[in-house]
């Protein structure tokens, strides 16, 4: 599949009076089209920056932006204001968590659909009406005839995700963006907006990138992921070799900081201490002062992220015999408290 | 004013006798009204309906539902921070339906909460030692605030130094330590935990939830647990009491409940709940058609029917449908040893629901 979004060491600083916050520090990764690659972490680790940064909706005044965003081989980050208007919405689409403040209260939810539409495209309004129409029913909203002329307020949550959706589709974009798209729902609707964006992938043909902090959405829906921690990505590869093989302490604490609904809990093994401030960042790995494996060059060296094999990436200064070592005997100490 | 309490229907079995708390036929109706000066009553939010259940001293209940199912309106009426529209409280034996804010004062000391937010439900203009030591200071409890405060935050992991610091100096994990401390100050034996852990980062919730089973039995505390996280619930709750639409649907022990579950709601809510190993969990999953209805208007007889897959697998009549889920409130009923549910039709073990159709 063709790769449509190249991000390469990516940086975004934001100056403060208290000092550079380092949002985004040193990211590379690529999304091919029809993949879903999930980008997991705890709230301020960098996952929305890198996507409004891709998106032009980062202040560039505010922030220092260095690296590259390819999107089918063009860089986002030399475009124009006007140029990047053009891709915006059209080839490249974003949905956003709250879809309660993404519809304007004071107008009917098909006409701001329409709208969208006629943004980008010279087609009349009433084909624009009728695409609109179309585009409901295709993100299953009963009854859109109908439902076109009601107002936000007469949607409910997961109906405004799927209109958000549908306005987000509009334009048959390549790359769609779904910044936390479920976290806003309850979990039987967050069940029938992932399945929804599952089919669309193929039935559109187009790449999403799902930003969230629930590994189980992850897990459920993505073909690639990527961790990050403080701004840089800390392991990197398939759904299933992240989540069956972890190679990076933090994704260890992650999965096993989670209590799981198809086993009984043991006790919770919770990462220590609490994610850093983005301004002190620690130097080396900026995960070393709270990874229980930690040694000695952890604390000097930012271990860079290197390809193990078969495409998955970790970075991490500990050898792959020891963490084969460490990760069998965390594996041996929770089995062993389940039991 | 002391009468008997209901008996208990489902046990559990880390715990035996009487229950601390029971509620019976609870019911909560907001009304809606219309008109400036002369308001009108023109419809009623039905958040809470008919809800009976116990809890036992020293056991978890966890209260699972979706949004808007009732789950706090049942824990505000429970500690009478609302007033119940009908039905009946008893704290330790003893029917509080009825007291009057003075005669719930001495018993508050006994009911504590923790909230969701740690950021909304701190003081902002008071140092963590004015907030955990409010307590004593309401209670006028004999002995030296501060030594005890600094007790207190030693116990639930905060550094006694920070007793000046305020509420916006500390981290989200922080935050929730100084309300799980203000909850402890007077040696409760109920706390009721309001989605405790819902605005914290994984990581940290796992340090709070160690923290609240640690505390539990250290100090003998009795949960009522609420959560949307069914993993959450699963790990630290002994019994769950399932609500959807304002009405308890389903109670059972944990691990009984997820491996068995009867109602077909829980079945539902279970499988939707991402799995996080992924293969395969996304093939089982049972996805309900539509939203939850409005609590204004609900549905007729059962209130899940109208998005309920073993209702249109049963078939029947009424557009499909059996009659008596239309028309008639199943009772929580016995539909096994400790397990009520209020279904006409409960699951058998390993039933697997077919996906709803198209309604």
């Amino acid at each position: 599949m063709e790769t449509l979004l190249e991000v390469k060491d990516l940086h975004v600083h934001f100056p403060t009076p208290d000092g550079v916050v380092k949002a985004v520090d040193g990211l590379s990764f690529s999304v091919r089209r029809r993949e879903t690659f999930g980008i997991v972490g705890e709230s301020g680790s960098g996952k929305s920056v890198t996507n409004l940064t891709a998106l032009g909706l980062i202040d560039r005044k505010a922030a220092r932006v260095s690296g590259e965003v390819l999107f089918k081989g063009r860089d986002l980050l030399s475009l124009s204001k006007e140029e990047l208007r053009r891709v915006r919405g059209k080839e490249l689409a974003m949905i956003f968590q709250d879809p309660f403040a993404c519809l304007h209260p004071f107008y009917r939810v098909g006409d701001q659909i329409v709208e969208a539409i006629l943004c980008h495209d010279n087609v009349s309004k009433r084909q624009a009406e009728q695409r609109a129409i179309d585009l409901l029913g295709a993100v299953g909203i009963p009854r859109p005839q109908d439902r076109f002329r009601d107002y936000p307020h007469q949607y409910s949550g997961g109906m405004r995700q799927r209109a958000m959706i549908a306005m987000a589709l509009s334009h048959n974009p390549d790359l769609l963006i779904a910044d936390e798209p479920t976290t806003a729902l309850d979990v039987t609707v967050q069940a029938q907006i992932l399945e929804l964006i599952d089919r669309i992938k193929n039935e559109f043909n187009v790449g999403v990138i799902l930003i969230t902090h629930d590994l189980g959405v992850v897990a459920d829906v993505a073909q690639s992921v990527m961790v990050m921690y403080a701004g840089r990505a800390v392991e990197l590869g398939t759904r299933d070799e992240v989540f069956e093989n972890p190679q990076h302490p933090y994704t260890w604490g992650l999965l096993e900081s989670i209590p799981h609904i198809d086993q009984k809990g043991s006790r919770l093994i919770p990462i220590e201490g609490s994610p850093p401030s983005l301004i002190h960042v620690p130097p080396g790995c900026s995960f070393h002062p709270r990874c229980p494996h930690r040694f000695e060059p952890c604390d000097k060296e930012v271990p860079a992220l290197v390809d193990r094999g078969s495409g998955h990436l970790d970075a991490c200064h500990l050898s792959v015999e020891d963490k084969e070592r460490i990760w069998n005997e965390r594996e041996a100490r929770r089995t062993k408290a389940v039991s | 004013m002391s009468s008997t309490a209901p008996a208990p229907r489902v046990t559990s079995p880390k715990t035996s006798g009487e229950p601390l708390v029971a509620v019976e036929g609870l019911t909560k109706y907001f009304p809606i009204t219309k008109g400036i000066v002369l308001q009108k009553e023109v419809a009623r939010v039905h958040a809470v309906e008919d809800v009976t259940f116990s809890v036992f001293p020293g056991e978890t209940l966890g209260l699972v539902g979706e949004s808007g199912c009732g789950k706090s309106t049942t824990a505000r009426l429970l500690l009478k921070l609302l007033p119940a529209t009908r039905g009946r409280i008893f704290f330790e034996g003893e029917d509080i339906t009825g007291h009057s804010r003075r005669q719930m004062r001495p018993l508050r000391r006994e009911m504590q909460m923790i909230f969701q937010d740690p950021y909304a439900s701190l003081n902002p203009r008071q140092t963590v030692g004015q907030i955990i030591g409010a307590p004593f200071r309401i209670h006028k409890t004999e002995g030296e605030v501060k030594k005890r405060v600094q007790e207190l935050m030693d116990r639930v992991g905060l550094n006694p130094e920070h007793y000046n610091r305020y509420a916006h100096e500390f981290s989200g994990g922080q935050r929730q330590r100084i309300g799980v401390a203000r909850a402890l100050a007077l040696r409760p034996k109920l706390i009721v935990c309001d989605e405790p852990v819902s605005a914290l980062d994984v990581s940290i919730q796992a340090q709070i939830l160690n923290l609240l089973e640690d505390l539990q039995d250290e100090f003998k505390l009795t949960y009522i647990f609420i959560s949307h996280d069914l993993g959450v619930v699963r790990h630290i709750a002994d019994r769950i009491a399932v609500m959807y639409l304002g009405r308890v649907v389903e109670i059972a022990r944990a691990d009984e409940l997820y491996e068995d579950p009867k109602h077909p709601y829980t079945s539902a809510l279970l499988s939707a709940v991402p799995k996080g190993h992924g293969k395969g969990s996304v093939a089982n999953r049972i996805v309900l058609e539509g939203d939850v209805p409005s609590p204004i208007d609900p549905p007729s007889g059962c209130p899940f029917h109208p998005r309920c897959p073993k209702a249109r697998q049963v078939g029947g009549p009424e557009d499909g449908l059996p009659q008596n889920c239309v028309h008639e409130m199943p009772p929580l009923g016995d539909v096994a040893p400790n397990h009520v549910a209020a279904c006409w039709y409960p699951l058998k073990k390993d039933e697997s629901l077919q996906r709803a159709a198209h309604a």
